[in-house]
């Protein structure tokens, strides 16, 4: 008779070499959750800011203030200090066109007040007072012969 | 049993050193930046500036209600605290007599508009 029937041996107490891929994982998914709360759920709160972060609106106040104060002091230096505050890339632009803007709000005294620090950043006469800044009657207008605007046309060729 | 308790515990070892690292990551090496800013969160010397710029406007225009709403640009906190810390700002830092001067009127000013509504 033959015995079909074998024993099959086995070590129960062999090493199974199981990759840490679960290491790796965790290490993500603690990553993913540590930016979603440093990023959305509890982000840095900045305090003790500069003015060069302020939103668009907020710096239009603040450079008209300044504009303001110029026009009533006199006080160049200052004024350009402080507008320095903001950063703005081309200040001049910024002023005409904020200018253009209170101009078209019918806020003619913070208007004549940015044209005029626009005019004398541009190198007007320093002697140049709120009053001697003409302003157009339309808004478009204002700056236009004394500041250029970036969406001038670059001429194609000088005559 | 004895390793899955220790896989168990490595797992989350993991987890916390990624949450670790992803808090230092998003709060210290690259946090959220605003692209803008209220005004009331500026540092107290350029709210300081700022009152002043209302001063110098008010001693020209004479006009206390706009004064005030100029000030109200720095946010929802009392104008009477703000010109206060202003005035101790500038004394403290030295700010031009005149400068004080000017700050110190606006508050005076202020003060006794608010008393008469009293």
């Amino acid at each position: 008779m033959l015995n079909e029937t074998q024993e099959v041996h086995t070590s129960p107490t062999a090493p199974q070499k199981r990759s840490p891929l679960f290491l790796l994982s965790g290490l993500v998914i603690g990553l993913l959750l540590g930016l979603v709360y440093a990023w959305f759920i509890n982000p840095v709160i900045y305090e003790n800011t500069v003015p060069a972060s302020l939103g668009a609106t907020d710096k239009d106040v603040y450079r008209g203030t300044i504009a303001q104060v110029y026009a009533i002091t006199g006080d160049l230096e200052r004024a350009v200090l402080r507008l320095a505050l903001l950063e703005d890339p081309e200040p001049v632009f910024e002023l005409a066109s904020q200018a253009q803007r209170a101009l078209a709000a019918g806020n003619d005294t913070e208007a004549r007040a940015l044209a005029l620090m626009a005019s004398v950043l541009q190198g007007a006469p320093q002697a140049a007072t709120p009053e001697s800044v003409p302003l157009p009657d339309t808004p478009v207008e204002i700056m236009s012969p004394a500041v250029p605007t970036q969406t001038l046309p670059v001429p194609a060729s000088t005559p | 049993m004895k390793r899955r308790v220790w896989r168990f515990a490595f797992f989350a070892l993991a987890i916390l050193v990624g949450v670790t690292a992803g808090l230092g990551y998003g709060w210290g090496v690259n946090p959220v930046r605003y692209a803008s800013t209220r005004p009331e969160l500026l540092r107290i010397d350029y709210q300081a500036d700022f009152v002043l710029m209302a001063a110098e406007l008010y001693r020209a225009e004479s006009d206390l209600a706009l004064a005030l709403a100029r000030l109200d640009y720095l946010g929802e906190q009392s104008t009477l605290v703000l010109l206060e810390a202003t005035l101790s700002f500038a004394q403290k830092h030295r700010f031009a007599p005149a400068d004080q001067a000017l700050i110190q009127s606006l508050a005076e000013d202020i003060h006794r508009a608010l008393d008469g509504l009293q």
